[in-house]
């Protein structure tokens, strides 16, 4: 089932205006502020305050390094060259057309023109090279973005307007990756700065601009007086933004940061959890922003590599035993929907397969016996030659929220009573992914955020396997299957988008069935957000929100 | 001449302290795993090329032999260089200074409240019938059990959530600035008034009390010209301690009020695995330790003739 794509940038701003709040209220089920407020016309003026939970960026330019916190910041001064309509499809955006050559080795981009940067400069296909061989460089440090225009092997500037790419390979996720916002484009002029001066101020062609960064506590960011949308929306009262500016602030406690809303001294707040989403509900001055990430669901892995999930059996009786949907309910407070999917659910290419993962202890118990289970010890764990069933699950406590920690405990006390002991180990990110590279797990839950299908080449294909000079592998699952690496291949070669849908569909089905993995919710991914602000829906293509549309109500 | 001896004498104490310090970050922070290479490259788990790693690890040194890089870190230290952050990319020493006002601040106005409440609870305390007393002494012992993470969150559930009377986080306001400093103030005030409630009641029951209250003073005078004076010579002692026990709950109170500061800094550059930035800032909390005690243990030898010849 494919969620509504909330790229709503181009929407017009009456359809922006007058749907976006039953748009949303359709998709999270939650109550949006008053619709009366949501009609009313848009008025220009006033200074958002946000507040992010996560991590504050180390710089603000997206190419270095490249994370979430980064994407949704930089989003506002920075923007890409393709985006997604209301529909899921990839448009151009920066960019006014692109094609690609029979072969698939070329593909030709066409800029819009009369668009500048921030700094003046104009945008030329000159900024096209000048961002790609800026991830390129290693001196960038880019570990999001060079991977995205990695098989970009050289860039010729035939006009003004036209940058041709010649690629290593052909590669039907071009687009997509151009679309996210750690490829996003600035200025030339800009790039040639130092590095820390280009993380103190990216400069972009977005609606908004970096005016100073108070380290530890917020970036400032005002409107860009010169804004040109390269999507014009008809009907608005201004092509520039409505809002003053927006204060970007870094408030990492929790508690903090819905205090601080609920008081009105912030506007947005970021990563809110499920207790509180609940608790806004009922609140009816707060709305809901529900807008899962795109990529990979958020799933438990099996560790196929070493024993005991190196057998089927093993794997499926651990999956089997586990009641999934009741612990979500109660821990979430019903604020994620279960996903029986490899992919998010925004994702118009994940399948879905309810029948495989559905409780059964009795086939659990059936399973280990037949796989040689079957002695029990002292304690009570299933054993074999004396060995006891255990297996071990480093947790992130970065990248799991409280709720989830909890929900893994649930699976812990369900596994044992089939006779798994299942060892949780609560780690810092930095000793997570240590026992990652030393494969010291059995189990683990890794998010990965990426536009379209193609991640699941980068989480299944057996060249994931190996590891990245940091000791980093995508492959968690370790799946290593010919015939799904061939799928995998072929699906991000072929130009024909009918023909890549059935093969992606192919390789989920041998993931899905493999019992590799046990798919949970999607990428959580809420915002709340006070009585005043109005317009609040439109998001990038990696569902971070952007407030071009948004103004504060009077 | 005895007290150059005594300065010098200090100093060279002083030096191996740091010395110490700085080789315990050295190694602990060597044995967590996690690349530091890593740190470089945007966080853990990166994806970097080994292109980006290799350049990364050559211009921060950490291809050289161990040994190597523990006598460089050791040469730049006692140059007063600090290096670079790891993730932000700058010089430790600027980012240091950008947020130490704001820590150093909130410090002193903690320790000051924390005497003034301490003064207030052992004065009301010598009035006290035996139950408000012994409510009196139930109170200070929780409130400097109480953890600052728990005790931070409860009055922003209380005062902000709940009351809308003060703000969650920190907008640069004296109102703003109310609810971290109670944070830290309460528990170390609870410490300090069991400290003085016992030699407070030592001397209000003294033979110069009596002789002070014989010649026709006030009980007030009495209590805050000789209780008061003796009461609070523990406390005073404890000062040094105090001061560094607030600059460790500022870890917390920061990341809480969401407040900019020195403690903010440590807990993201202890999670990046941020060497210089950690050790820069845990030297210079050692640093700090090690004056704020040696300027009272300095004071107290100029006062007093006794200690001075020592």
């Amino acid at each position: 089932m494919q969620k509504n794509q909330r790229a709503a940038r181009v929407l017009s701003s009456a359809l922006a205006l007058g749907l976006v709040s039953a748009v949303l209220a359709g998709c999270s089920g939650t109550d949006t502020p008053s619709t009366a407020d949501a009609t009313a016309a848009p008025s220009a003026g006033g200074t958002l305050v946000y507040a992010s939970g996560d991590a504050e960026p180390s710089c603000l330019d997206p190419h270095v390094g490249g994370n979430y916190p980064q994407a949704l910041v930089s989003s506002q001064y920075l923007e890409p060259l393709f985006t997604k309509d209301a529909e899921g499809k990839i448009i151009p955006w920066l960019a006014e057309s692109t094609e690609v050559s029979q072969d698939g080795l070329t593909r030709t981009i066409k800029l819009r023109e009369g668009i500048s940067f921030t700094d003046g400069t104009k945008l030329t296909s000159e900024a096209v090279k000048a961002n790609i061989e800026h991830l390129q460089d290693p001196k960038t440090a880019s570990s999001t973005g060079y991977l995205a225009v990695g098989k970009v092997k050289k860039i010729e500037l035939p006009d003004e307007l036209t940058a041709k790419l010649t690629l290593s390979a052909p590669d039907n996720a071009l687009l997509e990756s151009l679309s996210m916002p750690w490829t996003s484009i600035e200025s030339p002029k800009a790039l040639k700065r130092d590095q820390a001066a280009n993380c103190a101020a990216p400069v972009g062609t977005g609606p908004f601009k970096v005016e100073s960064w108070e380290h530890q506590k917020q970036v400032n960011l005002v409107r860009n007086e010169d804004y040109v949308a390269p999507v014009p929306e008809a009907g608005r009262s201004q092509q520039t933004a409505y809002l003053d500016g927006i204060t970007w602030r870094f408030i990492p406690e929790a508690a903090t940061r819905y205090a601080a809303l609920q008081s009105g001294e912030v506007d947005v707040i970021d990563n809110a959890q499920p207790d509180t989403i609940s608790s806004a509900a009922k609140d009816n001055a707060l709305g809901h922003l529900d807008a899962p990430r795109p990529g990979a669901s958020n799933r438990i892995e099996l560790n196929s590599a070493k024993a005991p999930f190196d057998n089927a059996k093993v794997r499926e009786a651990f999956i089997r035993s586990l009641d999934v949907n009741a612990g979500i309910s109660s821990l979430y407070f019903d604020t994620a929907k279960r996903s029986y999917s490899l992919l998010s659910s925004v994702e118009p290419l994940g399948i879905s397969d309810e029948a495989l993962f559905t409780t059964d202890v009795a086939k659990a118990n059936a399973l280990l016996d037949e796989a040689g289970w079957t002695e029990r010890d002292a304690a009570g764990y299933r054993a074999k030659d004396g060995k006891r069933l255990s297996v071990t699950f480093p947790v992130s406590t970065n990248q799991s929220v409280p709720a989830e920690q909890s929900l893994f405990q649930q699976f812990q006390a369900s596994a044992k009573a089939v006779g798994f002991e299942v060892k949780i180990e609560l780690l810092d990110l930095s000793s997570w992914y240590g026992a990652l590279a030393k494969h010291e797990y059995n189990l683990v839950s890794a998010p990965y955020t990426k536009v379209g299908p193609s991640v699941l080449r980068i989480l299944y294909h057996s060249d994931s396997t190996v590891p990245a000079p940091s000791g980093y592998f995508a492959n968690n699952a370790q799946v290593k299957n010919d015939q799904l690496d061939k799928l995998l291949t072929e699906a991000e070669q072929t130009s024909d988008e009918a023909q890549r849908a059935d093969l992606y569909a192919q390789a989920q089905k041998i993931v899905l069935e493999g019992y590799y993995v046990l798919p949970l919710y999607d990428q959580q991914n809420h915002f709340l957000y006070g009585k005043k602000v109005q317009g609040m829906g439109a998001t990038t293509t990696v569902s971070s929100p952007t407030y071009y549309d948004v103004f504060l109500a009077k | 001449m005895a007290y150059l001896g005594w300065a010098a004498r200090k100093i060279g104490g002083a030096l191996v302290v740091l010395w110490l310090v700085a080789t315990a970050i050295f190694i602990g922070i060597r044995m967590i795993p996690g690349d530091p290479a890593e740190a470089i490259m945007g966080g853990p788990g990166s994806q970097a090329s080994a292109e980006a790693l290799a350049a990364a690890r050559a211009e921060f040194g950490l291809d050289r032999p161990i040994g190597v890089q523990y006598l460089m870190y050791l040469g730049k230290l006692a140059q007063l260089d600090f290096g670079t952050s790891y993730s932000l990319k700058r010089p430790v020493t600027e980012v240091m200074g950008e947020v130490l006002p704001n820590t150093l601040w909130l410090a002193l106005v903690s320790l000051a409240a924390a005497w003034l409440l301490a003064l207030l609870f052992a004065a009301a305390s010598m009035r006290a019938s035996r139950l408000g007393s012994w409510l009196g002494s139930m109170f200070e012992i929780i409130a400097a059990a109480v953890p600052h993470f728990w005790l931070g969150s409860v009055l922003i559930m209380l005062f902000s959530s709940a009351l809308g009377w003060l703000p969650a986080v920190d907008n640069g306001t004296a109102a703003g600035l109310l609810l971290p400093v109670l944070t830290l103030a309460l528990p170390l005030a609870g410490f300090l008034t069991q400290l003085m409630r016992d030699s407070l009641a030592a001397a209000m029951g003294s033979q110069f009390a009596l002789a002070a209250r014989a010649r026709g003073e006030s009980r007030l005078m009495v209590f805050w010209r000789h209780g008061l004076r003796h009461a609070s010579l523990p406390a005073l002692n404890l000062t040094g301690w105090a001061f560094a026990s607030l600059l460790s709950g500022a870890v917390v109170v920061e990341a809480i009020f969401a407040r900019p500061g020195l403690g903010r800094s440590l807990l993201s550059a202890v999670l990046a695995r941020d060497i210089p930035m950690v050790t820069g800032i845990a030297l210079f909390s050692a640093l700090v330790y090690i004056l704020v005690m040696a300027v009272a243990e300095g004071i107290e030898k100029f006062i007093d003739p006794a200690g001075a010849g020592a």
